[in-house]
């Protein structure tokens, strides 16, 4: 799988992000441009190859719209994306269709993903067929192979979506993403639609495919229990921008923003006296806050958050925010994980289920 | 094997939507009957030339304007003719430009109507208005301007319909398009890697279908209503040649003296339009999207 990339494919990350953004217009009813939602904000992300990186932060931040910029699903205003080292922007429509093979996503709601019109074989074969990955007489075999690899009966090929539930509707729709073979995954909420235990079996999956694979992969999602399981790297996303971003031990063990700090203590049983709960709606994305996006919901705002916008490091563990020296210590150390232990304890059930077969 | 393994019932071969729609049709008594009547005319229009018992346009002096007997059951009309054979005949007619004008109406709307559903933009903006101004003038009267400009003719008659009846079906299937395009399953095609008109013809295209087949459906009861009208007033089927609309025609002058001319022709309109009326209102019933779920 590797060397397609040719030059410069092997030392540059999987995914780079440059100063993306992209606002979507809003009329009102006459049609009249009423200003613009700026969706996504200026990010600047690197996912080195094998790494996951997981996006979290509330609903409407931007989060989705991120995944679909990675993917040039959606059309960026500025910025570049490189996907091993290669410019996504500079491709013509139909070499990013061939580029796609090495790209996928996996979607939140497997009711919605899989069209209702074709059987279970017919949609993993897809991807096999557009990209020419093998011949038609092996297609059938492959599907198999596949089906059986995310944990389905390779008998239920012929069935359609409808007969599924949602967690084998979400298996096909990951051995639809795994079908030709890519290098990167975006997996947008791909659990958050499904059961409690189901999502933990869906995990176990793409942890396991993620590293008997190899893949790169994004997650995108606001379940903190989760990220932590899978997250090689954190990105926490506020109103279109990226407010801190680091190693996932770091981030969760010493967050260095209000806002991700806000975050991990509204996880149930995460110690609420480490930071005050947040109060109040994220502001309206058409006329965002000066200065720092978070200062109208922040407890610790001062007067120079109003006026500039806090820069964010280019490596390591980097927060954007100016009082993010002076902030109290964060969260006690023995309740750092607590958030996980009932989703790591499901895990554990589905683990030992699965050796006993 | 690294994960666990889901079970299902142990049926293999799924059920397909649309046999699930099958079932759910077959339920429907009234439109089962329309169906049996759509076939029954069918069938009669295919065997024309072996179930006719009279050539229908071989006139004859000495049986003219005769009233229904045992020799002719529906008559006979004012140049001799046997009006069943000629019913039998004009059948053929009728559900010919019924079904192939739809059949054009399809094939000229719904692609239309994709690429504009899909395209959105000044595309979709201007198949939309010329859509809108052709369904802004009454149905027939542009069927009527169209076949006049073209000549009487069946075949023309069968043009001028197709042409009046697909902005209804550029209409439906934008519609229907834009519907799909805001659905996870189509930009999972494009995100595939799906180039845009496969996306539209193998993905949005069968989605759509349920609709467009009740639609069709009416569209073909009008379409036989549009025919007739057009024979009537001599734009459509030319003598001699049998057609409903034109039989009709002939008959308004003997209404009194043989009201069978009409009567026959008038019941074989009514029977099928009401007959496709019934298979199409069975049809949505049974691929409405929200039965799927009961």
């Amino acid at each position: 799988m590797s060397g397609a990339g040719g030059k410069i494919g092997v030392t540059a990350p999987m995914l780079e992000l440059r100063d993306v953004a992209r606002a979507f217009p809003v009329r009102d009813a006459l049609g009249r441009s009423k200003g613009a939602v700026r969706a996504v904000d200026g990010v600047s992300l690197s996912v080195p190859r094998g790494s996951v990186l997981a996006i979290v932060g509330e609903s409407g931040c931007g989060k989705s719209t991120l995944g679909r910029l990675a993917l040039r699903l959606i059309e960026p205003d500025s910025g570049s994306i490189l996907f091993e080292g290669e410019d996504l922007r500079s491709l013509s429509a139909a070499a990013l269709r061939a580029r796609r093979r090495d790209m996928q996503l996996i979607f939140q709601d497997p009711f919605a993903s899989l069209d209702p019109r074709m059987t279970v074989e017919q949609a993993v074969a897809e991807p096999l067929r557009l990209h020419g990955i093998v011949p038609r007489a092996k297609e059938r075999d492959r599907v198999a192979e596949l089906l059986s690899r995310v944990g389905l009966r390779p008998e239920l090929a012929r069935r359609w979506p409808h007969e599924f539930s949602g967690g084998q509707r979400q298996r096909i729709a990951i051995a639809r993403a795994l079908a030709s073979g890519p290098k990167l995954i975006v997996g947008d909420e791909p659990v958050s639609a499904l059961d409690v235990s189901v999502q933990a079996q869906v995990i176990n999956l793409l942890q396991d495919l993620i590293r008997e694979l190899g893949l790169t992969f994004v997650l995108i999602s606001h379940d903190l229990g989760v990220v932590r399981h899978i997250a090689d790297r954190v990105a926490v996303m506020y109103l279109g921008r990226i407010v801190e971003e680091g190693p996932a031990a770091e981030v969760f063990g010493n967050p260095k923003h209000p806002y991700t700090r806000a975050l991990l203590a509204a996880v149930p049983g995460q110690g609420r006296g480490a930071a005050a709960l947040l109060e109040g709606d994220v502001p309206s994305p058409i006329n965002p806050p000066s200065g720092c996006r978070f200062r109208t919901r922040c407890p610790h705002a001062e007067a120079i958050c109003a006026e500039q916008v806090p820069p964010l490091a280019d490596h390591g563990h980097r927060a954007a925010c100016h009082l993010q020296h002076q902030l109290p210590p964060a969260i006690a150390r023995h309740e750092r994980d607590a958030g996980g232990e009932r989703l790591k304890r499901l895990q554990a059930f589905f683990s030992d289920q699965r050796t006993g077969e | 094997m690294s994960t666990t393994t889901v079970t299902a019932p142990a049926l293999e071969k799924g059920q397909s939507p649309a046999r699930r729609a099958l079932r759910r049709f077959l339920r429907h008594k009234l439109a089962v009957a329309g169906l049996v009547v759509v076939l029954a005319f069918i069938l009669i229009a295919i065997l024309a030339p072996w179930i006719a018992p009279y050539d229908p346009i071989a006139t004859s002096w000495s049986r003219i304007r005769k009233p229904p007997s045992e020799l002719h059951w529906f008559g006979t009309d004012e140049n001799g003719r046997d009006v069943l054979s000629r019913l039998i005949w004009g059948a053929r007619a009728s559900l010919m430009a019924g079904v192939i004008s739809v059949m054009g109406a399809v094939a000229i709307g719904v692609p239309i109507g994709l690429l504009a559903g899909l395209a959105g933009g000044w595309v979709d903006a201007t198949i939309s208005r010329i859509a809108d101004a052709m369904l802004s003038v009454p149905f027939l009267i542009l069927a009527i301007a169209l076949a006049a400009f073209l000549g009487p003719a069946l075949e023309n008659a069968m043009i001028a319909i197709a042409i009046t009846a697909s902005p209804i079906f550029v209409r439906l299937s934008r519609g229907m398009a834009l519907d799909a395009k805001s659905t996870d399953w189509v930009e999972a095609a494009r995100s595939l890697g799906n180039p845009p008109w496969r996306t539209a013809f193998v993905h949005v295209l069968p989605n759509i279908i349920p609709p467009l087949l009740v639609q069709s459906t009416l569209a073909i009861a009008e379409a036989i209503i549009a025919e007739a009208s057009l024979s009537f007033l001599g734009l459509g089927q030319q003598p001699p040649a049998p057609s409903w609309g034109s039989m009709l025609n002939s008959a308004q002058r003997f209404l009194d003296s043989a009201p069978w001319l009409a009567i026959a022709p008038g019941a074989a309109i009514f029977l099928v339009v009401l007959a496709f009326n019934l298979v199409g209102d069975g049809l949505r019933d049974a691929l409405d999207p929200r039965a799927d779920r009961r």
